[in-house]
């Protein structure tokens, strides 16, 4: 019973048996590299061109699609000297380049349709 | 019973010569394979543990931390969170506008509910999505992607981040990217933590999370009206707490997985309607953020702000439509993270298919192995009082004298012990030893053996070294009685044995009977093993058989057949190495029947040796297969054939086969319970197996009146069993698929198993 004299089916098994170990050494080294994030850098910073260091530079010059309209939540035409977000357009200290961060916490109430604020 | 120890017989292999075998064992293919199969169960295991929070997993929430350290506009702000250049930036709602945020999913059953009635209303929302369960269902997060949502990460886990060290969050995060990659081909850069609700919840151990991934690149999102629909507090009490006051602007949460979710179901399109009418308009998240945007500019350049959720086209990258610009946060997946990703869903995919296969086998094992036992005790009791009763005969008693065969090649240690017990036989016999080809003189020593114990009954048969089928033919044909007794060179019989042997064929239709084979030196580790298995086996399994007419194996230690009836099936055949099974077998489907004998005991050496005990298994379990497979035309045979076809096989290839194969699962399983759920409750699930089958073998131990005190060995042995009878079965049926020979191995024998009485009783 079961004696296969050509070794056909041997070698075919053991071809079989290489492919399955393969596999599963593979499988292994993917959930690794999976857990432990090797091999991909995926912070979005990291996506940038300019990393992490120069955001407002990227701002205009952005390649389409990476720095889009602010999905980030930066205002994208303005790298300095732009007055604040804030509606109330005068009042925020205008030097800043967004609302000062530590304004006072009477300034954020009144805004009703934008409370863009710059913290530290 | 006499104690030679085998020790001094062999010389001890030296320590470089056992650490080189090992080397070289590692070194075979199959053991790497087997290795490398048990590391991607591993993997496995632990992945479906990950994703279901078993591992790794925890349940911490931080609640009424201190908000000391958190900065006042940012407790005060609006519900977007930025960290642009180090800065903390909040952004809020504008007023009229609603961004809807679902949080835990995407779930099987409520996501595509929810993603129906966006569409229906021609509304965008943000999902916040847990990874794992992205990883797990990949489809609904495409779908959702595809149809114009925008989509945030939730962590992989849903754990406290505020709990969690630097390594652990950016694994999270990355790991939802990777998902994410590998589910929609995007990534995102909106988050939320999970337990967070509004800015000014967020605490000092919080805030650090905020700050770090913000300065990462992460938008964190929160929430100004938290519909607290995972409450189930009813329909109108969602969409009341949902709406924010005044007609002002909000982010809202809902939830669509996490829970039951019908409420959140019915209150959405009652939510949406109602804010509709009331002049809302609905966005994303980065819907919001270009407004805000637009907004700002249109303040600095001082016209008016007209646009309404359209976004000026002199943007940097003149955005196309606006399906884009509320999924501004996304970025394609390129490159390694789009194959990585990829990997991780197809790996998760995997996963979520071995694990339910497993536990399916699993179950097998648990319903095979306590029905087997409940059967067992069942049928070995009715046995037992059935051949024990007073009034019980198999007919007139058997009184005429019966051929004895014993095979034997190279048994020089144990012939005359052989011949001895049988020169104490209290029934009149005649011996036929065949000398199967020995070159250790077992011929010479068996005949100066049966000189000196004054024997005139026994006939000494040389033959060229044929193998035991040819032996035991051989014995057959020369023996001179109608009735044929087969035993082990190595075996020893207790002199009622033959006569108690033989009494079963009082009636006409038995056409075989099985003795009790006891395990001689049991002495050792895994001596009393095999003792605990014997006792086991003969029984309860053997007296389960034959109750249900079934039984696959006469011992060939002790067993006793009418001579015209295995001529009549061929004699033993050459065709397997279990030729005690295929006898077997044939008489079954010849149409006899095949009883045990309890009384007719023999006294065997069970191997004595790991490596030994391995090559045994190997041979019956390979043996049985080929068995099996030869009598497989019984499955459709008509008559007592069929009868075995039908009942027999089955019972054969459940017990013998599918139970081995699966059994290790019940260690692998527990080992993981004991490590990811609850220690407790798995070792007092596997203490409960254990349990059944401690109760089941000191019912065995009992009809048997066989000592207790081994049972004390009962659970180092059936672990070891389960694993040892799982590697030698996978062993056998590579063997049987690849098409190999494998050759009767002759077992070494120390002819320790001396005169039996001593042990028993």
């Amino acid at each position: 019973m079961f004696v296969d004299n050509s070794g056909r089916r041997s070698k075919l098994l053991r071809r079989i048996g290489l492919l399955l170990g393969v596999g599963c050494l593979a499988y292994a080294a993917v959930l690794g590299a999976a857990f432990m994030g090797w091999g991909t850098s995926l912070t979005p910073s990291s996506l940038l061109p300019f990393g992490n260091g120069g955001p407002r530079d990227a701002q205009n010059s952005g390649p389409g699609g990476i720095q889009p309209q602010g999905g980030a939540g930066a205002p994208p035409a303005r790298p300095t000297g732009a007055p604040p977000a804030g509606v109330a357009t005068g009042e925020a200290p205008s030097s800043a380049p967004t609302a000062t961060a530590t304004a006072p916490a009477t300034s954020s109430a009144p805004a009703p349709a934008t409370a863009v604020a710059a913290a530290n | 019973m006499t104690t030679t120890t085998s020790r001094g017989r062999r010389r001890a292999p030296t320590r470089i010569e056992r650490a080189a075998g090992k080397a070289a064992a590692l070194q075979k293919p199959r053991v790497i394979l087997a290795l490398l199969l048990l590391l991607a169960l591993t993997s496995v295991m632990l992945l479906d543990g990950y994703l279901r929070a078993e591992v790794g997993g925890d349940q911490r929430v931080r609640t009424g931390a201190s908000s000391s350290q958190v900065p006042d506009d940012v407790l005060d702000g609006g519900p977007i969170l930025t960290f642009r250049g180090g800065r903390a930036t909040t952004v809020s709602v504008p007023d009229k506008t609603i961004a809807l945020t679902f949080d835990d999913g995407p779930n099987p059953t409520w996501t595509p509910q929810v993603l129906r009635i966006l569409r229906e209303y021609d509304v965008p929302g943000t999902f916040f999505l847990v990874g794992s369960m992205v990883s797990r269902y990949p489809g609904i997060v495409e779908d959702m992607v595809e149809q114009g949502e925008e989509v945030g990460i939730h962590t992989f886990t849903h754990v406290d981040l505020s709990y969690q060290s630097h390594a652990r969050v950016r694994r999270e995060m990355t790991q939802t990217q990777l998902a994410l990659a590998g589910a929609a081909g995007i990534t995102t850069t909106l988050f939320r933590a999970p337990y967070s609700s509004e800015t000014d919840a967020i605490d000092n151990y919080s805030w650090p999370v905020y700050k770090e991934l913000g300065e990462d690149g992460y938008t964190s999102v929160f929430v100004d009206t938290d519909s607290d629909d995972w409450k189930r507090p009813g329909v109108s009490k969602i969409v009341e707490w949902a709406t924010p006051d005044d007609g002002k602007g909000a982010s809202v949460l809902f939830h669509d997985a996490g829970g039951e979710r019908s409420q959140t179901i019915k209150a959405l399109p009652t939510y949406i309607e109602k804010m509709k009418a009331a002049g809302y308009t609905f966005t994303t998240v980065s819907g919001v953020l270009q407004k805000q945007n637009a907004a700002a500019r249109d303040a600095t350049t001082g016209t008016t702000t007209g646009t309404q959720g359209e976004q000026p086209a002199e943007l940097p990258d003149g955005a196309g439509a606006v399906g884009d610009r509320l999924q501004a946060a996304h970025r394609e997946a390129t490159g390694v993270t789009l194959y990585e990703g990829k990997a991780l869903i197809a790996a998760v995919t995997l996963a979520e298919w071995t694990v339910p296969t497993l536990s399916v086998g699993l179950m097998v094992v648990g319903v095979a192995v306590m029905g087997r036992f409940g059967m067992m005790l069942l049928l070995a009791r009715r046995h037992h009082r059935q051949r024990n009763r007073r009034r019980f005969s198999w007919g007139a008693t058997v009184t005429r004298p019966v051929s004895v065969i014993v095979p034997a090649y190279n048994e020089k240690e144990c012939i005359a012990n052989t011949l001895e017990s049988l020169a104490r036989s209290t029934h009149p016999i005649e011996i036929i030893v065949v000398d199967d080809g020995s070159t250790d003189d077992t011929s010479g020593i068996a005949r100066a053996a049966a000189a000196s114990l004054g024997m005139t009954n026994v006939r000494v048969i040389r033959q060229e070294n044929a193998g035991k089928p040819a032996a035991l033919n051989n014995g057959v044909r020369n023996a001179a009685h109608d009735i044929v007794v087969m035993m082990d060179g190595d075996t020893v019989f207790e002199p009622e044995a033959v006569h108690q042997l033989v009494q079963p064929f009082a009636n006409p239709e038995v056409g075989a009977v099985a003795g009790n084979a006891k395990v001689g030196n049991r002495d050792t580790v895994i001596g009393a093993w095999q003792h605990i298995e014997y006792v086991m086996g003969f029984n309860l399994d053997r007296r389960m058989y034959d109750l249900l007419r079934c039984m696959p194996t006469i011992p060939g230690a002790i067993g006793a057949f009418r001579r015209d009836a295995v001529l009549e099936v061929g004699g033993m055949s050459e065709d397997t190495l279990a030729e005690d099974t295929d006898i077997t077998i044939a008489m079954h489907r010849a149409g006899w029947q095949v009883v045990y004998q309890e009384h007719a005991k023999a006294w065997t050496e069970a191997p004595g040796s790991l490596k030994q005990l391995w090559s045994q298994r190997y041979r019956w379990s390979y043996g049985t297969m080929q068995a099996l497979w030869k009598h497989r035309g019984s499955l459709t045979d008509r008559g007592p054939s069929g009868r075995f076809g039908r009942v027999g096989m089955p019972l054969v290839v459940l017990f013998q086969i599918v139970t081995p194969v699966f059994a290790p699962l019940i260690d692998v399983f527990t080992v993981y319970s004991m490590i990811f759920i609850d220690f407790q409750a798995a070792l007092l699930a596997w203490l409960a197996v254990l349990g059944v089958q401690l109760s089941c073998a000191a019912y065995a131990f009992r009809l048997d009146r066989e000592k207790y005190r081994y049972l004390l060995m009962m659970p180092l042995q059936q672990f070891a069993y389960r694993q040892m009878m799982y590697l030698v079965l996978i062993h056998s049926c590579v063997t049987a698929l690849t098409g190999g020979r494998l050759r009767w191995q002759k077992l070494k024998r120390t002819g320790e198993v001396g005169t039996p009485a001593g042990a028993s009783r």
